[in-house]
C-alpha cells in the first residue's frame, strides 16, 4: 500500500464516491418501485417500455458522453460528487473554475483537485440549505412574498453565469493554441453542427468538447510543450 | 392544477431525505480527504477554506434559480419528486422533458385532466430510470478514465494541463453561443457578465487583493442579472 497522501486521497474519494453513489443510485429507485409495486400503480410493460425508449432516444448519447465529457473538467473525485449534486455546467463547473482562480492552482494538478473538491462541498452546501429551506419547508410562499419582476430576471441566470465562466476559462488556459482550437470547436458546434443537424442540439456541447480535446492534444504547441516539460523536469 | 395524492407519500419524502443525508455524508467523506491530503501539495487551511468558500458564493445565484423553479413545479410533482429530481441528481430541463414523454407515452398531459397516481409512478419511475443511467454510467466510465489518465500523465504529463482547458472553454463557448443567440436580453446578460468578470480580473492582477478573485464570480453575475433587469 502506498504512503502517498494524494494517492490515498485519489482511492478514499474514488472509494466513498463510488459508494455514495451507488446509495444514492438505490435510495432514488426506492421511491418510485414503493409507487409501483408497493401500491401497486404498475402501469404494464408496454406502457414502461415505451417510456424508456423515448426518454433512450433522446438521452440515450448523453448518459455515456456526459461523464466522459466532464471527467477532465472535474477529475475523478469531483466527477462522482457532481452527477449527485446536478446542474454541473451552470453550478459546479463555475464554482469549481472560481475556486481554482482563487486559490491560483494550474489546471490538472493534484492541488486543482483538491480544490476543486472543496469548491463543490462548498457549492453543495449552499445547494442542500437552500432546497431544504426554501423548497422543503416553506415552499410556494417564498414566491408569493418576491415580485414577478424580481423572479422574471431568475430566468437569465444561465447567460449571466456562462459569460464570466467563459472569460475565467479562457484566462486559465496555459497555452494560446489550446484556446484557438476550443473556440473554434464551440463555434463549430453552434453555427455548423446544429444548424446542419438539429438533433444533435443535445449532445452537441459533448461533440465540441471532446473534438477540442483530441485536436489540442494531437496540434499542441510542442516547442510549448516542451518548455513545460523543462521546467517541471519530466521527460515524456 | 392537480396534484396526485401518491406524490407526497411518506415513502417519497423519505427517499428524498434519503438522498441528501447520502450527499451530505459524501462531503463530509471528500472534506476528509481534502484536509488529510492538503499539505502535500502545498495547500494550506486558508486555502482550503477560501476554495469552499469560493464554492459555496460562487453557487449562491444558481442554487437560488434552481429554487425558483423547483416551487414552480411543485404542484406538477410534490415536494419530495421535486427535491430529489429537480434539486438533486438532475437538472430541471432534463427531468421535464423525462417526464413529458412519460405522460405522453400515457397519452395525458402533466397537471391536466387524467394526470393521476398511475401516470405520477410511471413519471416518476421514467426520471428516477434516466437519473439512474446517469449515475451508472458515471459509475462504470469514471474508474475507466482514470487508468486512461493514468497512462497518459506517465507518457506526457504536459497534456493533461491542456485537456482541461480544451474542454471547457469549447463546453462554454457552444453553451454561450447558444444562449445569446436567444434574444437580445440573453446577449446582453451574457456580455456584461463577461466584461465585468474580465475588469474584476484585470483588477485582481493590479490590486492583487485576494477577496476580488473569491468574490468574482458572484459579482460579475450578480451584475448580468441587473442588465437583464433593467433591458427587461
Amino acid at each position: 500500500m502506498s504512503s502517498d497522501p494524494v494517492v490515498l486521497f485519489r482511492r478514499t474519494t474514488s472509494r466513498w464516491g463510488q459508494g455514495t453513489m451507488l446509495a444514492g443510485l438505490v435510495i432514488s429507485l426506492a421511491g418510485p418501485m414503493y409507487l409501483m409495486f408497493g401500491l401497486g400503480y404498475w402501469p404494464g410493460f408496454a406502457a414502461v417500455l415505451q417510456a424508456w425508449g423515448a426518454l433512450a432516444a433522446v438521452f440515450g448519447v448523453l448518459w455515456i458522453v456526459e461523464p466522459i465529457t466532464y471527467y477532465p473538467m472535474l477529475g475523478p473525485a469531483s466527477t462522482y460528487q457532481a452527477f449527485m449534486i446536478g446542474n454541473i455546467s451552470n453550478k459546479l463547473l463555475p464554482s469549481a473554475m472560481a475556486a481554482q482562480n482563487a486559490v491560483g492552482t494550474e489546471q490538472g494538478t493534484a492541488k486543482a483537485e483538491i480544490t476543486t473538491v472543496m469548491a463543490i462541498i462548498g457549492a453543495a452546501t449552499v445547494h442542500l440549505v437552500s432546497l431544504l429551506v426554501f423548497v422543503g419547508f416553506l415552499g410556494s410562499w417564498v414566491v408569493s412574498l418576491i415580485p414577478a419582476s424580481v423572479q422574471q430576471v431568475f430566468d437569465y441566470v444561465v447567460p449571466a453565469i456562462l459569460g464570466p465562466v467563459f472569460i475565467q476559462a479562457v484566462m486559465a488556459a496555459r497555452q494560446r493554441r489550446t484556446v484557438l482550437i476550443a473556440l473554434l470547436c464551440g463555434a463549430a458546434g453552434s453555427f455548423v453542427l446544429v444548424p446542419l443537424v438539429p438533433s444533435t442540439s443535445v449532445y452537441a456541447m459533448a461533440v465540441c468538447a471532446i473534438a477540442s480535446v483530441l485536436l489540442s492534444v494531437l496540434l499542441r504547441d510542442t516547442a510549448e510543450s516542451a518548455a513545460e516539460n523543462d521546467k517541471s523536469e519530466v521527460s515524456a | 392544477m392537480n396534484t396526485p395524492g401518491i406524490a407526497s407519500s411518506p415513502i417519497l419524502w423519505i427517499a428524498s431525505l434519503g438522498v441528501f443525508v447520502v450527499i451530505v455524508v459524501q462531503s463530509f467523506a471528500y472534506l476528509r480527504a481534502a484536509r488529510r491530503a492538503a499539505p502535500a501539495v502545498g495547500m494550506s487551511r486558508t486555502e482550503l477554506v477560501g476554495a469552499f468558500r469560493t464554492g459555496a458564493f460562487s453557487a449562491l445565484g444558481p442554487s437560488l434559480a434552481v429554487v425558483f423553479i423547483a416551487i414552480s413545479l411543485l404542484p406538477v410533482f410534490g415536494t419530495p419528486a421535486v427535491l430529489l429530481r429537480i434539486g438533486l441528481i438532475g437538472s430541471a430541463a432534463f427531468e421535464v422533458v423525462s417526464a413529458q414523454t412519460a405522460a405522453g407515452t400515457l397519452g395525458v398531459e402533466l397537471g391536466g385532466s387524467g394526470y393521476d397516481n398511475g401516470v405520477f409512478a410511471l413519471v416518476f419511475f421514467t426520471m428516477s430510470l434516466g437519473g439512474a443511467a446517469w449515475m451508472l454510467s458515471t459509475l462504470l466510465c469514471t474508474p475507466m478514465l482514470r487508468r486512461a489518465d493514468r497512462r497518459v500523465r506517465r507518457m506526457n504529463p504536459v497534456v493533461m494541463t491542456i485537456v482541461p482547458s480544451a474542454a471547457m472553454i469549447a463546453a462554454f463557448c457552444y453553451l454561450g453561443l447558444e444562449k445569446v443567440q436567444t434574444s437580445h436580453i440573453h446577449l446582453i446578460t451574457y456580455a456584461t457578465g463577461a466584461a465585468v468578470m474580465a475588469g474584476l480580473r484585470v483588477a485582481a492582477a493590479r490590486l492583487t487583493v485576494q477577496w476580488i478573485k473569491e468574490w468574482s464570480v458572484g459579482i460579475a453575475m450578480a451584475a448580468a442579472l441587473v442588465a437583464a433587469g433593467i433591458a427587461l
